[in-house]
């Protein structure tokens, strides 16, 4: 029997991982990505290195952690980001330096500063695929997070293994259920978040 | 160095890690090679209805943002445990990029070839075989490549409901944390990813610059 | 797939016919209550700016656009009739940005049509060697290249040849010469003025080039907001202009009136250096300079000035012989820019060429077009 507890637990637990994971990436991502504007080596290396990422399997990635870092919530949190965190930063360099270089002379021919063409017009030009990269991103770390649970980061999937040692299709599902519904409701919020923010920008 | 390399094989043997390889690409060949035609087919269809396209798109959005795990779960109850559920996750998550690039892909054609297709008296139909399909190429390969890259994915999250290929090494090394088996099998693993979306990305180039416009 | 034998609606055109022929886009009339008989074998041009109701009139004939009032026939029977995909099979069309398939290289380009038709693959052939022959395109050379490997001139070719695959009796051609460079233009309406005769067929042809319309037109139909408003020979037009606007239309060019007066320097046209090549230049590489550059004809220059010239076509034909420019040019006519034009006509004439080229300090300065010329003192 899986009380309501028990998966109220996990949920929360999940995420807490998810959040975690996603947070930290956009903080990490967003400044590697103005990086890239000012150095084509660092750009190159990204790009490349997201591309070669995105191809290898979530499981591949969760497990090499652990000879790495270790079981438990860190190691998880490392694993996840490995695979969001390379979308984020990759969209918002496309948003950032897919900007009209005629803009930019404009902008410095009245007067803004490298900081304030940034802020006021790279950064808002980016805002479109930044959020696409960031929605891709929290969807794939909830999906990654169920995952996470066989290194010891707890959360929902903790419950589909356990149904999957003890054949319970109970403990399945009540795993199962709320990640699929967790989904659902990151999807959702995240294109509701995307339109309000992106009302009014080109796309 | 001798003995890194003998620690290798030794994970290597021990964990039938050929085995598991051609267990691997097994399911992974069936997978794809079925939802490639299912996901063409399907991108035509929808193509040709437009109605359906978006609902029918949407639909397939939802699946994609199920976790993995999740949708394996489901499909437990009917196909048991195995390379059944696994495969046949693994085409519904690869079916939306290769249906969606080619709906793209036909819809998009550019305007002008559609035009002198019609001024030249080509019917509809042989729009569709002669200049729609085949200028939707790179774009459906592209989609090829997408969906190639998911069920590596899936096939490898196989081995935790006892499909085979190499994520039954995978597991086995997390559950009793044999350091060694963890590295080998999850950067063979990771190799083997990349080398086939290597080949696959060669390929996309070369339908490009065969089939693409310029 | 299945392959029906399209049978022939029409084996030559004994007359086509537009009656009433509205056509609306909301409440703006694209084409106005327009009538117009085409003859047999002529070749009628349709011009008028952008807007006109032109090329709308064209795309109605091939059904590309069907027209809400009135009717078109051909040979007496209304078009509205025929199947639309078999209407254009019997029907060639060429457009101006030509539109040749990328994925298919140019024996396929052209042989689309017959393949759908169920013709045998030596069928194929046959015809698509003979049509690339036919527009000057070598077929050893070109039928397995794709088109993105043509310059700009070639593939127009490539266009024609396509339209002409099924024999067709009657060609619509929507300003097919409009996206090339003025030089190249001029040559190809010059061939097209030859292949014209050879292949005697009706041509609706859409213009905004009241030069070109004089150069090849039997007849020219002038539109103006969706009406016809005058139709007649070159020389009705200029006579007896309908009305200010007619006038205006064929007159614009004829400022020059007094031809003894005028000098070659008044009528050359400008000699960009693209057209220019050094004699010790090889055959293949002048070649990829051409198509690079997209023009088909070189002036050929050595250290003490001109050495001739060279046509595309002279080169294609001596490709991978290791000549140079050199060995295969031809002997120019020359001018001064202070040569009367009036005797550099006569010369020309003579000699039955319609190109010469005007030097100064011992350099080439200008081309001399004869037929251009002549155009503008009408």
């Amino acid at each position: 029997m899986v009380t309501l507890d028990v998966i109220a637990a996990a949920t929360v637990e999940h995420l807490v991982l998810v959040y975690t994971t996603l947070f930290l990436s956009i903080a990490i991502a967003i400044p590697l990505a103005f990086a890239s504007l000012y150095s084509e080596r660092l750009a190159f290396v990204i790009m490349r290195f997201a591309n070669l990422a995105q191809a290898v399997p979530s499981f591949a990635v969760v497990a090499i952690v652990v000879p790495l870092i270790g079981i438990g919530f860190t190691p998880a949190v490392i694993a996840i980001m490995l695979r969001a965190l390379l979308p984020i930063v990759k969209n918002t360099y496309i948003g950032l330096s897919s900007i009209d270089p005629q803009l930019i002379d404009y902008a410095k021919g009245i007067g803004l500063t490298d900081w304030q063409i940034n802020r006021h017009i790279r950064l808002p030009n980016a805002y479109p695929p930044m959020f696409a990269g960031i929605k891709f991103a929290a969807i794939l770390a909830n999906s990654i997070a169920v995952l996470t649970a066989i290194i010891g980061s707890g959360g929902l999937g903790e419950l589909v293994f356990e149904g999957l040692i003890s054949f319970s299709t109970e403990r399945l599902l009540a795993g199962a259920l709320p990640a699929i519904g967790l989904a659902l409701f990151l999807d959702m919020s995240f294109t509701a978040l995307e339109k309000r923010l992106t009302s009014g920008q080109p796309r | 160095m001798v003995a890194i390399l003998y620690n290798i094989m030794d994970v290597w043997d021990t964990h039938l890690l050929t085995l598991r390889t051609f267990e691997h690409l097994y399911m992974f060949s069936i997978a794809l090679f079925i939802a490639t035609i299912i996901g063409i087919s399907l991108g035509i269809f929808i193509y040709s209805r437009p109605g359906l396209a978006n609902p029918v798109l949407n639909i397939l959005n939802i699946v994609e943002t199920i976790p993995d795990i999740a949708l394996l779960v489901l499909l437990l109850p009917f196909f048991g445990l195995g390379a059944g559920p696994t495969i046949v996750a693994s085409i519904l998550y690869s079916i939306l990029p290769i249906a969606r690039n080619t709906y793209t892909g036909l819809k998009d054609v550019d305007h002008e070839y559609i035009y002198i297709a019609e001024g030249i008296g080509l019917s509809p139909k042989e729009i569709l075989y002669r200049v729609r399909i085949p200028m939707s190429l790179p774009l459906i390969a592209g989609g090829v490549r997408i969906a190639l890259v998911f069920t590596m994915g899936v096939v490898t999250l196989g081995g935790l409901i006892a499909a085979g290929g190499l994520g039954t090494a995978l597991q086995t090394g997390i559950y009793l944390y044999e350091i060694d088996t963890i590295l080998v099998a999850g950067i063979w693993t990771g190799i083997l990813a990349v080398i086939l979306d290597g080949f696959a990305g060669i390929a996309e180039k070369k339908i490009t610059a065969r089939f693409g416009s310029w | 797939m299945k392959t029906t034998q399209t049978q022939r609606l029409f084996d030559r055109i004994e007359s086509i016919r537009l009656a009433n022929v509205t056509k609306k886009y909301d409440d703006r009339f694209a084409v106005d209550d327009l009538n117009l008989e085409i003859k047999g074998g002529e070749l009628l041009i349709l011009i008028g700016q952008s807007g006109s109701g032109k090329t709308t009139t064209l795309r109605m004939i091939n059904r590309l656009i069907e027209l809400d009032e009135g009717h078109i026939t051909i040979n007496g029977q209304d078009i509205m009739g025929f199947d639309p995909v078999k209407l254009r099979r019997n029907i060639g069309y060429v457009i101006q940005n030509i539109g040749l398939f990328p994925h298919m290289d140019i024996h396929d380009n052209i042989g689309l049509v017959p393949k759908l038709e169920g013709w045998s693959e030596g069928e194929i052939s046959g015809r698509v060697e003979h049509l690339l022959d036919f527009v000057a395109l070598p077929h050893e050379t070109f039928i397995n290249r794709y088109p993105r490997q043509l310059s700009g001139g070639q593939q127009q070719r490539v266009g024609l040849a396509r339209a002409l695959a099924m024999d067709p009796p009657l060609l619509l051609m929507d300003e097919p010469f409009g996206a090339l460079d003025p030089l190249l233009r001029r040559q190809l309406q010059d061939e097209f003025v030859r292949i014209k005769h050879e292949i005697g067929r009706t041509i609706v042809f859409v213009t905004h080039d009241i030069d070109e319309a004089f150069k090849l037109g039997d007849r020219i139909g002038i539109m103006d907001g969706g009406k016809l408003v005058q139709v007649g020979t070159p020389e009705e037009l200029i006579l007896a202009p309908e009305n200010e606007l007619v006038a205006s239309i064929v007159d614009a060019d004829k400022k020059f009136k007094h031809m003894d007066t005028l000098r070659v320097k008044d009528m050359l046209s400008h000699l960009d250096d693209k057209y220019i090549f050094e004699s010790g230049m090889g055959v293949d590489q002048a070649l990829d300079r051409m198509a690079v550059n997209n023009v088909e004809i070189g002036i050929v220059c050595d250290g003490s000035g001109l050495a001739g010239q060279v046509e595309m076509a002279d080169l294609l034909r001596s490709r991978d012989e290791g000549k140079t420019l050199e060995d295969i040019a031809e002997s120019s006519i020359v001018f001064s820019p202070h040569d009367s034009v009036a005797m550099a006509l006569g010369e020309l004439k003579d000699r039955g060429r319609s190109v010469a080229i005007v030097m100064e300090n011992e350099r080439p300065f200008g081309l001399f077009f004869s037929d251009e010329v002549l155009l503008k003192l009408i």
